[in-house]
């Protein structure tokens, strides 16, 4: 098994924030911010020293928690710093943006770090469907149609019109050409199964994201046959699980840090005011939404959201089983791990790389 | 882009009795009331046409302004409200969608503040209550005018209101204490309850760009939305850009924020 640090680059001060979503830029203090980066980028180079072999950057929008609405630029920060880890895009939301710009940028950072890139799709929560106005019923469908397009720009010798549904290019021609060929490894990572259905017909990987291992088992297992009905085999590489961490000196030590993060009562990770939540949701299914059932709420705005779990919590061996679990029932090949808990701060985050470096990678080298 | 076009209302003229004053008002349409408060009395505009097809719009003219008789009454803009409260009691029963331009939208936020019951959604298109610009006291009706613009071109194609009609109103906002920053409506900013949308001119400068936060800072249900290349006079230069944030808000309160809009180009 595979370790992949994911570069959150969270805003120190993030805990000190309201709960809503997004967070206004009246909050953001410059020097806290550079140096939040700063940190963030520290902790890249520290992992891959200790021994990560990716790392990974996410697109997410308007809140300190994971300041990264343009991965590409973050990535090609790190990666003039961290010369041997993979980079990957874990990932960039198709839905939001042009393609063809995403193919770009996929190109470049490929040659920037001389092939080193892995590229992931996917829709986003349903929050980053407001960043660019998009509408949440289409993201389905922009998602696909724009994945099958940055496949076609990465790999088309010749310049071509495009006439999508969602896009229309009358000239794409990709310059420069990926270093990796065809294209670099691509993780589609989703838990729906047209998505799934089209990573194993397209011969792509599998991300899963926070699910409790009970519920990833059968997206796995829907994937691998789907990969066996399309005449492949995924490997170890094709299936990747992203979860949340806390690696302490000891289970109890882990367990006492825990503990308090629950007696803190966090919130939840994207608080969305009700009635948007609801009116998202609805478009994303397909059906109707009549703001005046639902807006019963207070003025104040009652959010709503998941207070996501942490995955893996323990001292070293302890996280080793759970991770083993992850490769044993899912076939989990690479596991991309959130560091920056609520609570932790940069040094906190350190020691823990350091933990992980020296007690957990070791042993999942073996499985 | 096509131009949008909106079918042309057919708006009936009345008379409604509030606080001993008769004002006119002019109705259109059918469905929810929304209550527009214009900032110089009856313009008829794309808005109140795109309006007109969804709702049953009232719109009134406020005592004292455009061609009503001068208003020597109210004392205060917050009276002046209460006025319009009265005058919206008697023409409709049932919550309504406020929408105050101005001069109209600092009478809307009173109005707000006092008959919270009243309101359902409150829209104020370029409120002149929280850190307005000064304006020379000795300003012309027509040097008004053209401080209402972006583009002087726009200004040009939009008659100014007569200087007659001007110095009744530039009266009554003197008497109100209009046009000067309306501190005590900003510390009462967060007991409105209602979903709120603020639009702004970009290039508006008869407010400070400082305006729109302080509502959405203090407001708890509350959205901005800035209209690019459009001074105070939105109407008059970005009509269909107005109509578009607007309508859309009176539509869908706080989750106009998410896009509904097709990007479908070929199925």
């Amino acid at each position: 098994m595979k370790a992949s640090y994911f570069g959150a680059m969270g805003y120190s001060e993030r805990q000190n924030f309201p709960r809503v979503w997004p967070i206004p830029p009246v909050y953001h203090d410059s020097e806290t911010s550079v140096q939040s980066y700063q940190d963030g980028m520290e902790e890249c180079e520290f992992a891959e020293e200790m021994g990560f072999d990716w790392l990974s950057f996410s697109e997410h929008h308007y809140s300190g928690r994971i300041p990264t609405g343009t991965p590409s630029v973050m990535a090609a920060a790190v990666a003039e710093r961290c010369k041997k880890a993979k980079i990957a895009m874990l990932g960039h939301l198709l839905p939001l943006n042009n393609p063809v710009r995403i193919a770009e940028e996929l190109a470049i950072l490929d040659n920037l770090t001389n092939g080193r890139v892995v590229a992931g799709f996917l829709r986003g929560t349903p929050n980053e469907d407001q960043v660019y106005s998009i509408n949440p019923a289409e993201g389905r469908g922009r998602l696909l149609e724009g994945m099958d397009l940055i496949l076609k720009a990465l790999t088309e010798p010749q310049p071509f019109s495009w006439e999508g549904r969602y896009y229309q290019f009358r000239t794409v021609a990709v310059w420069p050409r990926p270093v990796q060929q065809p294209y670099p490894p691509v993780v589609v990572a989703t838990r729906s199964d047209d998505t799934i259905r089209y990573a194993a017909e397209h011969g792509l990987s599998l991300a899963v994201s926070f699910l409790p291992v009970d519920q990833m088992e059968p997206l796995t297992d829907k994937y691998r046959t789907w990969c066996e009905e399309a005449g492949w085999s995924p490997g170890p590489d094709n299936i990747v699980y992203r979860g949340s961490i806390y690696v302490g000196e000891t289970d109890r030590q882990a367990d006492e840090w825990f503990d308090s993060l629950m007696q803190s009562r966090p919130g939840p990770n994207i608080p969305l005011r009700r009635t948007v939540a609801e009116a998202i949701q609805s478009a994303r299914t397909g059906g109707d939404f009549d703001l005046r059932n639902v807006v019963a709420g207070s003025p104040d705005g009652d959010v709503v959201g998941n207070s996501l779990g942490i995955n893996f919590v323990g001292g070293p061996d302890r996280v080793v089983k759970q991770l083993k679990e992850f490769h044993d029932r899912c076939g989990v090949g690479v596991v991309d791990l959130l560091f920056q808990q609520t609570r932790v701060d940069h040094r906190g985050v350190m020691k823990e790389i350091e933990l992980f470096g020296n007690g957990v990678i070791p042993q999942i080298k073996e499985f | 882009m096509p131009e949008k076009v909106f079918s042309r209302a057919v708006f009936s003229e009345g008379q409604v009795e509030a606080d001993g004053f008769s004002i006119r008002f002019w109705e259109a349409g059918q469905g929810r009331p929304v209550l527009m408060l214009d900032s110089t009395g009856w313009r008829r505009s794309m808005l109140h046409d795109a309006l007109a097809e969804k709702y049953h719009i009232f719109s009134l003219e406020l005592p004292g302004v455009g061609d009503s008789p001068a208003n020597t009454t109210s004392q205060s803009v917050a009276e002046l409200a209460a006025t319009a409260a009265n005058a919206a009691s008697a023409l409709t029963s049932e919550r309504y969608t406020l929408i105050g331009t101005s001069f109209g939208a600092h009478v809307a936020l009173w109005q707000t503040l006092q008959k919270p019951e009243q309101v359902e959604a409150l829209i104020l298109i370029s409120p002149t209550a929280i850190v307005p610009q000064n304006i020379s006291s000795a300003a012309t009706a027509l040097e008004v005018h053209q401080l209402m613009f972006a583009h002087p071109e726009n200004a040009r194609n939009h008659e100014p209101i007569s200087e007659q009609i001007f110095a009744k109103e530039r009266d009554l906002a003197r008497r109100l204490n209009s046009g000067v920053h309306d501190s005590e409506a900003e510390a009462r900013l967060g007991e409105i309850r209602c979903p709120t949308l603020a639009v702004f001119g970009l290039d508006d400068c008869l407010v400070s760009p400082e305006a729109a936060r302080v509502y959405r800072e203090n407001i708890p249900n509350s959205n901005i939305s800035i209209v690019y290349d459009a001074g105070h006079c939105i109407i008059g230069e970005r009509p269909e850009a107005l109509v578009n944030s607007v309508a859309d808000y009176a539509e869908r309160w706080e989750t106009f924020i998410i896009g509904h809009q097709t990007g479908l180009i070929n199925p």
